[in-house]
C-alpha cells in the first residue's frame, strides 16, 4: 500500500510509491518547526530577506532595481499588518519611477483613475449590462481605442497620444479585467488590494500573477507562522529558480553553441532558401525549442512566485512538472498556469455558464475552444500592438494567422482531451510514466511548428516545414 | 441522503478520480488549493446545476462558492428551494 505524499505544489494528496515519491532536491524547511519559529523573529526575518535578496541579484544585476523590489518586502515582513496599503502605494510609485516621459505618466496615471472609476461602477450597480460583461465591454472598448488609433494621422499629436493609452492599457488589460470581475466574489470592496494587483511588487508579465485580488485575499497568509512558512516557500522557488536559470544557460551553450542547432525560425529560413538542415537536425531544432520554452517560463514564473510569496501570498507555482503530463489537458494545465487560469477565468466560466447548457459535452468543448481561440488570440494581439502600430489592424491580424492556426489545433486537442472520460490511471507504470507523457510531449513539441512568434512566414510556409519533417513533400 | 452527504461523496469522487485519496474536511479548500483543477470545477457546477437546479448565469460564478463541502452546500441551501 502506498504512503499518502502531501503535495504542497498541487495540494493534492496522492498515494506515492515509495521513498523516491518523497525525494526532494530543495528540502522542505517550511516543514520545519525550528525554521519556522526562528523565522519570526527579527533576526530570522533579516537573515531570511538577506539571502531572498542575495538570490535576487542573479536575477536582478540592477541595485537600483532590486533595492525597490526589497524594499517594501522588508517593509511587509516586519510590518505586515500594513500589507495591504503597502502594496497599493506600489502602483502609484512605479509609475511614477517607470514612466519614460510626461505623456506616458499620464497615460498611465489616467489608465489607473479610468480602472478605479470602472471598479467603483461595477461596484455600485452590479446588475448593470456593464457590471454583468465586464470583460466583454472592456475589450470592446479596448478594440475600439486600437481602431482610433490606427485611424489617426501619422505622427500627429493624436497618433502619440492614442498609441501612448493603447499601449498603456494592453499592459494593464488583463489585471483590470481580474478587478472588474471581482463583483461576484466576497467580500468586496477592498480598494487597497484592487490597487495592488494593477501593477503588483512582484513585477508580473502581461498575464495576471497570481490572477486579481479575489485570489489573493484567499492566499495572504493571516498569521507569522503562515507568513513565515509562504516566505520560505518564496525562498525555496526562487533557489529553484535559479538552478533551472543556470541549467538553461549551459543547455544554450551545449547545443546552440557547441553544438550549434539552428533555433525553429533559423531551421524554416535555411528550409524556405532551399537548403534545408537535414531531418535529424529539424527534429532536434524543434524538440529544443519546446523544452526551452518550457524552461524558460518555468524559470520567470518561478521568479515572479518567489517574490509574491514573499510579500505574504501563498500563490501556487505557474509551472508544474509539466513533463510529467499524461493528457494534453493536463500540461496546458501545468505548464503556464496562471495564463491558463486568465482564460478560464475571463473566457471560459463565462462561456460555459451562458451556452448549449442542455449539452453537456458540446457546452465544454465550446467554451475551451472560445477560451483558447477567441481569449489567447486577443491576449497576443493586445500584447503585441506594436504590430498592429507598425503594420495596421488587417495586415496584422493577417500575420497573426500561424498563431490563430496553433490556437484553433491547441483548442481542438484540449477540448477533446477534456471530453475523453477520466477512467483509473493506467495500471502500467511503463505506460503512465514513460508512454502518455511522450505521446503529450510529442504533440506539443510538433504544435511548436506553428509557435513562431517572430511572423516573419506565412501559414503555408509553415505547413510545408511541419511536412518536411514527416518526409512529404508539398 | 442528506445534502452535505451527497455533496461529500461526489467530491470525494472527483478527488478519487485524480488520484487524490487524502483526508477531506467539510470546510477544506479543494479548488483554491489546487486539489482539483478548472474541468473539476465544471463537474461541480454541472452537478449543482443538474441536481438543484440553481442557473449560476443567474446567481453569479465565483469558484469560491463552490470551493469546499460546506460553500456548496450554502450556495445550494441560499439559492435553491432544497430541503
Amino acid at each position: 500500500m502506498g504512503i499518502v505524499v502531501p503535495d504542497i505544489e498541487t495540494g493534492s494528496k496522492k498515494n506515492g510509491s515509495g521513498a523516491a515519491s518523497g525525494f526532494r532536491i530543495i528540502p522542505r524547511i517550511e516543514a520545519h518547526a525550528g525554521i519556522v519559529t526562528f523565522v519570526q523573529r527579527p533576526l530570522g526575518k533579516a537573515l531570511l530577506l538577506a539571502a531572498f535578496a542575495l538570490l535576487l541579484r542573479f536575477f536582478v544585476p540592477d541595485l537600483g532595481v532590486e533595492r525597490s523590489v526589497m524594499l517594501p518586502i522588508a517593509l511587509i515582513t516586519f510590518f505586515p499588518e500594513y500589507r495591504r496599503f503597502i502594496l497599493a502605494v506600489v502602483p502609484i510609485v512605479l509609475v511614477f519611477h517607470v514612466a519614460a516621459d510626461s505623456l506616458a505618466l499620464g497615460a498611465s496615471l489616467s489608465v489607473l483613475t479610468t480602472a478605479m472609476i470602472l471598479y467603483a461602477a461595477v461596484m455600485k450597480w452590479p446588475d448593470s449590462g456593464f457590471a454583468r460583461r465586464p470583460v466583454a465591454t472592456l475589450l470592446f472598448g479596448f478594440t475600439a481605442l486600437t481602431v482610433v488609433a490606427c485611424v489617426a494621422p501619422l505622427h500627429s499629436l493624436y497618433y502619440r497620444v492614442l498609441w501612448t493609452l493603447v499601449g498603456t492599457w494592453a499592459s494593464y488589460l488583463w489585471f483590470v479585467c481580474y478587478a472588474l470581475t471581482d463583483r461576484s466574489s466576497m467580500p468586496k470592496r477592498d480598494l487597497t488590494l484592487e490597487l495592488a494587483t494593477l501593477r503588483p511588487l512582484w513585477n508580473s508579465t502581461f498575464t495576471p500573477f497570481p490572477k486579481g485580488a479575489a485570489y489573493l485575499r484567499r492566499i495572504e497568509a493571516q498569521t507569522p507562522q503562515e507568513l513565515a512558512v509562504t516566505q520560505l516557500k518564496g525562498l525555496k522557488l526562487l533557489v529553484w529558480a535559479m538552478m533551472l536559470a543556470i541549467f538553461e544557460q549551459w543547455w544554450f551553450r551545449l547545443f546552440h553553441g557547441y553544438l550549434r542547432i539552428p533555433s525553429t525560425v533559423e531551421a524554416l529560413t535555411m528550409s524556405m532558401h532551399g537548403t534545408p538542415a537535414p531531418l535529424l537536425v529539424r527534429w532536434e531544432s524543434q524538440a529544443l525549442f519546446f523544452f526551452e520554452l518550457t524552461l524558460n517560463f518555468a524559470v520567470i514564473g518561478h521568479q515572479i512566485i518567489a517574490l509574491c510569496r514573499m510579500a505574504g501570498f501563498n500563490a501556487l507555482r505557474n509551472s508544474c512538472r509539466p513533463l510529467s503530463s499524461t493528457t494534453i489537458s493536463e500540461f496546458f494545465n501545468r505548464f503556464y498556469f496562471y495564463f491558463k487560469e486568465l482564460l478560464v477565468d475571463l473566457f471560459f466560466y463565462p462561456t460555459f455558464l451562458r451556452y448549449f447548457k442542455r449539452h453537456r459535452r458540446l457546452r465544454t468543448f465550446f467554451a475551451t475552444f472560445v477560451a483558447i481561440v477567441f481569449g489567447s488570440s486577443f491576449f497576443h494581439l493586445a500584447r503585441d500592438w506594436q504590430f498592429i502600430q507598425r503594420d495596421g489592424l488587417w495586415k496584422s491580424l493577417i500575420g497573426y494567422q500561424v498563431l490563430f492556426f496553433q490556437n484553433v489545433i491547441l483548442a481542438t486537442a484540449v477540448g477533446l482531451s477534456q471530453l475523453r472520460k477520466r477512467g483509473p490511471k493506467a495500471s502500467s507504470i511503463f505506460r503512465r510514466r514513460v508512454l502518455q507523457p511522450a505521446g503529450v510531449l510529442f504533440f506539443y513539441c510538433v504544435l511548436g511548428v506553428f509557435g513562431d512568434e517572430s511572423r516573419l512566414y506565412t501559414l503555408g510556409v509553415h505547413l510545408k516545414y511541419l511536412a518536411s519533417l514527416f518526409f512529404i513533400r508539398l | 441522503m442528506n445534502l452535505k452527504s451527497r455533496v461529500r461523496d461526489f467530491i470525494r469522487g472527483l478527488l478519487s478520480a485524480n488520484g487524490d485519496t487524502g483526508d477531506l474536511a467539510d470546510h477544506d479548500s479543494i479548488l483554491i488549493s489546487g486539489r482539483l483543477q478548472s474541468i473539476d470545477a465544471v463537474e461541480i457546477v454541472v452537478f449543482v446545476e443538474e441536481s438543484f437546479g440553481i442557473d449560476f448565469a443567474k446567481v453569479g460564478f465565483d469558484r469560491e462558492r463552490i470551493d469546499s463541502v460546506d460553500a456548496i452546500c450554502t450556495l445550494i441551501e441560499a439559492t435553491s428551494q432544497y430541503h
